[in-house]
């Protein structure tokens, strides 16, 4: 890969956008933010994108809805790391994975950031 | 037939028999008269029987004297023992030869078995009678028809006294029989039957009852009417409300208390890197986000403290141009730092009222942290302001906070003021505007919201000058909304 790896940052909170985009940014890696599920879609066809880390809890399109999307019949497969503070969206999360593949990880608010890194750098290496 | 003289059918009547002349002298009596009330020889009928000494008011010998008829009495009579017997007294005349009433004989039966059983079983009907009107359950007996035909004390209180009336009537205020109908139900297959019900009372308060039924029959085993017994439950259902609400809450707060924890997170992280690189502005963006994640987090446990606590209004009179300054001043430099223009104008009559002031002070602040995150998140407009203005009537103050943010759709709006609900993701636990219209309504008053989505948000919340005695002990009927999310 020549260029930097593209993360997609999803997640209603500004300051959490803010948080990860630095966070990504400072250990190599390019970053894009959207604020719900409709802009990450927009976002997704418009941009090559490597990897995104998506909120659940979110007031517009809820994450669930758009990583169904995500996983929709002829979409590539870009992994997508789970992020939610509340077990319950987990729990129907879960609950819905019959219908769709699961993830390829999760982690949970307050989210460790060795931990995010690690996962997203493994991730980047196994799909690069 | 055995032949045995007049005396001895006489002495041995099962009965007390005596005879008595003009004046009520005994003139003879038989031996088990004698056994119980002494000997006769030169005493009168009042002496002998009751130990009076004079005649009774009501004397059926005496009648009979005067009228020549028999008559019958009931009469209280004490024996030599000192007992009280009571006793059945019929009377009738003997004729001389020349058909003149010579003397009255007066037969006696003792009753007092009788009576004994009589007044135990009238102390045991009003004994039942009690226990069904002081049973703390509404009870009502009913026909085939529905039809009340009796009820209990507490029935009758709460739901008016309408006897003959249907019950759907009674309890429901309906005009037709409720489906499912229990009591149908018991007239058709003889069982028990319970069922969860909500009813109406006759002061229009609403009670949730559990009520059950149960045959009663008549002598040949037909059920002639079916008894209904309903226990109020209503605390029971509040408490379960609560129950929820608490176990809502927990999941709100632990989801409200990540999130913050992540925001705090991200700017300890902005300012430690930007400490590490010498980039200022990374610093100053760090420790913005600790700021605000800080300040989201005491309004949050204030709005908990709120919410978990119904507290007593601690009222003060205070001057509306006094607050809105101080409220100014606490509010300008978050307006400043999010770029919104917060302008407060107050009306020279708004003047003076009753209020809680922490209360008041942090409700106001709650909806203007609002109106500025509603222009924080807008980003279709260039430049945004909160408008608060303070005017006045005789009765009320009203204060009137005007934001051109984001706006609500119709169901945001809708749902605005319930609890645990948040249109803010993860930064919002849905406690803000619940407890806002809490206080509010605890005073007396009430909070507006007006909003086009795109356009902004108006939230006018009138207080009355002073709020009335005990106010703030106002039933608050919540309404639950989980978390959208």
């Amino acid at each position: 890969m020549d260029r930097k790896p593209l993360i997609l940052v999803v997640d209603d909170e500004q300051d959490t956008r803010t948080f990860f985009t630095t966070l990504l940014k400072d250990n190599g890696y390019d970053v894009i933010t959207a604020e719900d599920g409709q802009e990450a879609l927009d976002k997704v066809r418009t941009a090559e994108i490597d990897l995104i880390t998506l909120d659940l809890s979110m007031p517009e399109m809820s994450g669930l809805k758009f990583y169904r999307e995500m996983r929709g019949e002829g979409e590539p497969h870009t992994p997508i790391i789970v992020i939610t503070g509340v077990s319950n969206d987990m729990k129907s999360f879960i609950s819905t994975r019959k219908q769709v593949p699961p993830p390829d990880g999760y982690l949970s608010k307050p989210v460790d950031q060795a931990e995010m890194l690690e996962l997203v750098a493994n991730l980047i290496g196994t799909h690069s | 037939m055995i032949d045995l003289p007049f005396e001895t059918y006489f002495e041995e009547m099962p009965c007390y028999v005596s005879v008595q002349d003009r004046n009520l002298k005994l003139v003879a009596a038989n031996r088990r008269f004698r056994e119980n009330f002494g000997e006769i020889e030169g005493r009168y009928c009042y002496q002998v029987y009751k130990h009076r000494p004079e005649k009774c008011e009501e004397c059926p010998v005496e009648r009979t004297f005067h009228d020549g008829k028999s008559h019958y009495s009931e009469e209280v009579v004490t024996c030599l023992a000192g007992r009280d017997i009571s006793v059945l007294v019929n009377t009738t005349p003997i004729r001389n030869e020349a058909g003149e009433i010579e003397t009255v004989m007066e037969m006696s039966t003792d009753v007092t078995q009788l009576k004994r059983l009589q007044t135990q079983l009238k102390e045991s009907q009003e004994r039942y009678r009690l226990l069904f009107d002081e049973v703390p359950c509404f009870i009502s007996i009913q026909d085939r028809e529905l039809n009340v035909i009796d009820a209990n004390r507490l029935h009758r209180e709460t739901f008016g006294e309408k006897y003959g009336g249907k019950c759907y009537q009674v309890y429901k205020h309906r005009t037709e029989a409720c489906k499912p109908c229990i009591v149908q139900k018991t007239f058709a297959d003889g069982e028990v039957h319970v069922h969860e019900e909500v009813v109406a009372t006759q002061d229009d308060r609403t009670l949730n009852v559990l009520v059950h039924t149960s045959p009663l029959r008549d002598a040949d085993g037909d059920i002639d009417s079916v008894i209904e017994i309903s226990t109020d439950i209503t605390p029971i259902r509040q408490l379960q409300t609560q129950l929820t609400n608490i176990g809502l809450l927990i999941s709100s707060i632990s989801h409200g208390v990540k999130g913050l924890l992540n925001g705090l997170d991200g700017g300890v992280y902005l300012v430690n890197s930007g400490m590490k690189n010498n980039d200022q502005s990374r610093v100053e963006q760090g420790w913005e986000i600790v700021l605000r994640n800080v300040s989201r987090i005491r309004s949050m446990v204030l709005d908990i403290l709120y919410y978990a606590k119904d507290r007593e209004l601690d009222l003060e009179t205070i001057e509306a141009s006094e607050l809105a300054e101080i409220i100014h001043e606490v509010m300008q430099s978050r307006a400043d730092d999010l770029g919104v223009q917060l302008s407060i104008e107050v009306d020279s009559d708004s003047g003076k009222f009753k209020a809680d002031r922490k209360a008041i002070r942090a409700t106001l602040v709650n909806l203007i942290e609002n109106s500025l995150d509603a222009c924080r998140v807008d980003s279709k407009k260039e430049d945004h302001e909160v408008r608060v203005s303070v005017s006045g009537s005789d009765e009320s103050i009203i204060f009137t906070i005007q934001d051109n943010g984001i706006g609500m759709d119709r169901e945001t709006q809708d749902k605005a003021f319930s609890l645990f609900f948040s249109s803010k993701g993860n930064e919002g636990t849905g406690l803000g505007l619940f407890v806002a219209d809490k206080i509010i309504t605890s005073h007396g008053g009430n909070i507006q919201l007006v909003s086009t989505e795109g356009t902004g948000s108006t939230f006018t919340v009138e207080l009355p000058r002073s709020p009335k005695e005990n106010q703030n002990n106002v039933e608050h009927i919540e309404t639950i909304t989980t978390p959208g999310d």
